[in-house]
């Protein structure tokens, strides 16, 4: 791999730089917020285009601590997506966050920055760097409400296990130094490979999935999801739900497949993460059943489909790394819809509860399908792009012979038909409680009917996602 | 384009048409009946005497490594294209049965038309993940008819059903991916012509056979109501409107004995072998238990609802047996079933919309107000209990015939089936249609004019297969011969 230029850093580049300008020029020109909101998806689409030329190109710079391969390009046009459709979320829902300023807006462009350069690392120090970059911009953005308890109690909440998380990963990381010498995915995989793999290689790399287990929010790691579900801003849920998830599950791709792929490793890593993807279906998933809270279930069910997502990684396998990749872009596509419908009711001065969709079939079909759309999918019913992630995951990890745990999801995700279901029940049965048709701006139909019909197209006819998510994990080595 | 694919296309652009605002029952009506044409004219040309597979589309859907590859490959032989039959008559009379005027029709009709694509797409598809996923995708369809239009109780039974179907389904997901596991990783295929020659020349080992087996056997009869895991049905089928549970009773649930028949069965026979016990013991819970059951309900479709379940132990025997006669008989007997639970549904909303009761002991004499519904009732009765003459006796008595053979002794017990069933089904006949006209129901109307269409197709069905079974039993034994290589 040759050192490139360091123009290919450009998207990161360009989001930190406009998020930077954004807030400098909004210090001394009073702009309007939603002005601000136009300027950053702006942003987002220079620095996606700026994807486009090198698009094919493969490049290591900074002595090969930042890599470009085709999967940190595919990773890099997933976050930008996620920040793209965050932003829309909250030009949506700005009446419900009171004192929603310009930097609601612009502060989202370091966190995706930082999730951006996530898809390249290939050092331990830079992976630190752009976690706590995406990590210390939600602190403030799930806190966001300030005069709401809830709120300053999810933020509070996320900020302690946060907290907690970053320490486990410097930790590992020290650890991981101390033993190897080096901070790089290839020196500790060099250094494994020749000295063989200590203990205390092996507590390096269980703190680390301690601190991505954090992200991805993976029982036991979990325990502040459910509640900074339900207090942070709904864009800001709808953020951590997809983006904060994925980023977890980018990086740990990557350094399961670098510096940890030595089957020494893979001894120890794969029943850890089986373990860990098995617990996180059955409590995301039972817990979930309860819920009558909309942002708290999708909490749990954020938790089960950490699970799933886990399974195809446990499968260790070039099939189950592609699945897995797939069933992020399901998720993304399903989890935004209902947070979108979500936003939309928030403005109708709905709560946020399931009796509150009551009838929304009646008030607005569309929102109502779409929502419906999007639980089915999470419950993975065909023809959607749920069913077939699922199918691919359970098919991964078989092959790898994890039988166990295939029977294990499979009892959880028949679980979770039960409260998807209920959501759609409320909406299609129930009479509604307000009236009235809701109104909906064009752009947020055309979004709605776009997220619908990638959800059935791409679960019917896979090939093309599938195809991308393949290139990506072959172009993880090279 | 094979005019299987058109089958489904049809179906799929009668509901566009329906979401762009079209009248939802003239679209839907016209949509099935051209499916009912189609059908005709593609068994009419279908070449009884050569086995194997007819109008045959295939052509690669997705590759991916590590993955075996997903074919778009569509096609009938023997087997099928009974039950595409049984698919497309069944979607035109439940669709026209069904009200017009009906609340949120649109809706209605286009979840009509999803059931019914989901069946036909399963019945058509020869390829494991397309077979599977036209099923299941099925399952959204059926929770929203019930659950919106369902009577009593509808939102508990349709929470019900919709549960146990998805289990049966993940079930039956994960048998098929443990089939696939099973086989040496170079050979896998969700190619079901591909996977079942191959098996046939290397047998795998009974063994390896076992989980397999049971985790088809469970999917596959929980979707078939099979005992125990029948609890969905008889309530589901009671609460369904009329289409629903015409479409449901009659088409859908055959899936899970077609995939019985056409995976479980001939690509794991060591694993069928030794499970066999098991599935002959609990065939005569279906059929004794729930026969009994079915005698004790006291209101017309809670007692259709069981009996429906209850005839499944039959077609569970002939599979047990596995021989060709036994398995002629399931084909056809699948098919009769269809015909006479949707008849019989069809009636039972009949009786619900037009008399506004439901319950045994507050019916009665109603024959004298509508005759041409209780001739109709009496046809499916008669059909259902396996009087000579309509199609579900033929395909008894092959099932019958084929189970002696090997289990003489069960066969001798399960026959007393047909006097339970002639029993309740007798005693509903009586309850409904004579004795004293309560002062209630002496309003009560007839079905009238071009309403009576749809019945008279499933009743000409019925006495057509009845008389002259062998029209269907030559294309049936090619298929039987062909695709299961049993004599």
């Amino acid at each position: 791999m040759h050192e490139g230029l360091w123009i290919i850093a450009a998207p990161e580049v360009i989001l930190a730089a406009g998020g930077v300008l954004l807030l400098l020029v909004e210090s001394v020109v009073k702009l309007q917020s939603r002005a601000v909101g136009v300027l950053v998806l702006g942003v987002h689409l220079i620095a996606g285009l700026c994807l486009l030329p090198f698009a094919r190109t493969g490049a290591v710079l900074w002595d090969g601590i930042y890599t470009w391969d085709r999967f940190a390009v595919s990773g890099k046009a997933f976050f930008l997506l996620v920040g793209m459709l965050v932003t829309y979320l909250s030009l949506e829902g700005e009446q419900k966050i009171p004192t929603a300023r310009a930097e609601f807006y612009i502060l989202p462009l370091f966190c995706t920055a930082g999730m951006a350069l996530l898809c390249s690392v290939r050092d331990f120090v830079l992976l630190f760097v752009a976690l706590e970059l995406v990590t210390v911009t939600l602190f403030v953005l799930v806190a966001y409400r300030r005069t709401d308890a809830s709120s300053l109690e999810a933020g509070a909440k996320y900020l302690i296990v946060g907290g907690l998380a970053t320490a486990f990963l410097v930790m590992g990381i020290a650890y991981l130094f101390g033993a190897t010498g080096s901070t790089q995915f290839d020196g500790v995989a060099r250094s494994a490979e020749s000295e063989g793999v200590g203990p205390v290689l092996l507590l390096g790399l269980a703190f680390l999935l301690v601190g991505l287990g954090f992200k991805a929010a993976a029982v036991p790691f979990h325990i502040w999801a459910p509640d900074v579900y339900q207090g942070a801003p709904t864009p800001i849920t709808a953020y951590l739900s997809v983006g904060s998830k994925a980023a977890g599950f980018v990086v740990l791709l990557r350094v399961l497949l670098l510096p940890f792929w030595n089957s020494a490793f893979q001894s120890h890593w794969v029943p850890l993460i089986g373990l860990l993807g098995a617990l996180s279906v059955l409590l995301g998933n039972l817990a979930a059943l309860p819920q009558r809270n909309l942002k708290r279930l999708l909490g749990y069910s954020s938790i089960s489909h950490a699970g799933f997502l886990l399974l195809g990684l446990a499968s260790h396998s070039f099939l189950g790394f592609a699945s897995m990749l797939y069933y992020l872009l399901a998720y993304l596509v399903a989890t935004f819809t209902a947070f979108l419908v979500l936003v939309l009711l928030e403005q109708e001065k709905a709560g946020e509860t399931i009796s509150d969709l009551s009838g929304l079939a009646q008030r607005s079909p569309l929102l109502a399908w779409s929502m419906a759309l999007a639980m089915v999918s999470l419950a993975g019913i065909p023809p959607l792009m749920g069913f077939f992630g699922k199918l691919l995951v359970f098919f991964a990890a078989w092959q790898s012979g994890l039988h166990l745990l295939v029977m294990i999801g499979v009892a959880a995700a028949a679980a979770g038909i039960y409260y998807y279901i209920a959501v759609v029940r409320a909406m299609f049965w129930s009479e509604p409680v307000q009236h009235g048709p809701i109104a909906l701006h064009p752009a947020t139909r055309t979004l709605l009917v776009a997220l619908n019909v990638g959800s059935i197209l791409f679960g019917f006819y896979a090939k093309p996602i599938l195809a991308l998510a393949a290139g990506a994990v072959a172009g993880i080595g090279g | 384009m094979s005019p299987l694919t058109i089958l489904l296309l049809v179906e799929a652009a009668a509901i566009g048409l329906i979401l762009l605002g079209a009248s939802p029952k003239k679209v839907s009506l016209v949509a099935a009946g051209t499916n009912f044409l189609l059908s005709l004219w593609i068994y009419a040309q279908f070449p009884a005497g050569v086995g194997g597979y007819h109008f045959v589309e295939n052509h690669s859907w997705i590759a991916l490594g590590g993955l075996p590859e997903i074919r778009y490959h569509v096609g009938v032989d023997g087997i099928s294209l009974p039950l595409v039959l049984l698919t497309t008559l069944v979607t035109l009379a439940a669709i026209w049965v069904a009200p017009a005027k009906i609340k949120r029709a649109s809706e209605f009709y286009s979840y009509l038309l999803l059931l019914s694509l989901g069946a036909l797409g399963a019945f058509v598809s020869l390829d494991l993940f397309f077979f599977y996923a036209f099923h299941e995708f099925a399952l959204i369809p059926t929770f929203l008819l019930i659950g919106i239009w369902g009577a009593e109780n509808r939102q508990f039974v349709s929470l019900q059903l919709t549960l146990y179907l998805g289990l049966g389904s993940l079930v039956l997901l994960a048998g098929i991916i443990a089939l696939l596991g099973v086989v040496p990783a170079e050979e896998r295929t969700f190619d079901i012509p591909r996977l079942t020659d191959y098996l046939r020349e290397n047998p795998l080992a009974t063994s390896q056979q076992m989980l397999p087996f049971l985790l088809l056997a469970i999917g596959f009869g929980t979707l078939v109501s099979l005992f125990p895991f029948h609890s969905w049905a008889p309530f589901g089928y009671a609460s369904a409107p009329a289409s629903a549970a015409m479409l449901h009773a009659g088409v859908l649930k055959k899936f899970g004995l077609y995939g019985l028949l056409r995976v479980a069965m001939p690509l794991l026979p060591g694993g069928a072998e030794a499970w066999k016990p098991w599935i002959l013991a609990l065939l005569l819970g279906n059929i004794l238990f729930i026969g009994l059951t079915t005698i004790a309900q006291k209101e017309l479709p809670a007692m259709l609802g069981f009996s429906s379940v209850m005839h499944m132990g039959y077609l569970f025997l002939g599979l047990a047996c596995w021989n060709a006669l036994g398995v002629s008989g399931v084909v056809l007997l699948m098919v009769a079933h269809g015909l006479s639970a949707a008849l019989l549904f069809a009636v039972a909303g009949e009786v619900r919309e037009r008399a506004g009761e439901i319950r045994f002991a507050e019916l009665g004499g109603l024959a004298r107000r509508m005759p041409f519904v209780a001739v109709a009732f009496l046809v499916g009765s008669f059909a259902s209990v396996g009087v000579p003459g309509l199609a579900n006796f033929p395909g008894e008595l092959l099932i019958f015939f084929g189970s002696w053979k090997s289990q003489p002794l069960l066969t001798a017990v399960v026959v007393w089936g047909i006097v339970i069933s002639a029993v309740y089904q007798l005693r509903a006949v009586r309850a409904v249609f004579y004795g004293d006209l309560p002062q209630h129901l002496a309003e009560t109307g007839d079905v009238e004019g071009v309403a009576r269409i749809p019945y008279v197709l499933l009743m000409a069905a019925l006495l057509i297969l009845g008389i002259w079974p062998g029209t269907l039993l030559g294309v049936v034994g090619s298929g039987v011969k062909g695709f299961l290589s049993l004599n």
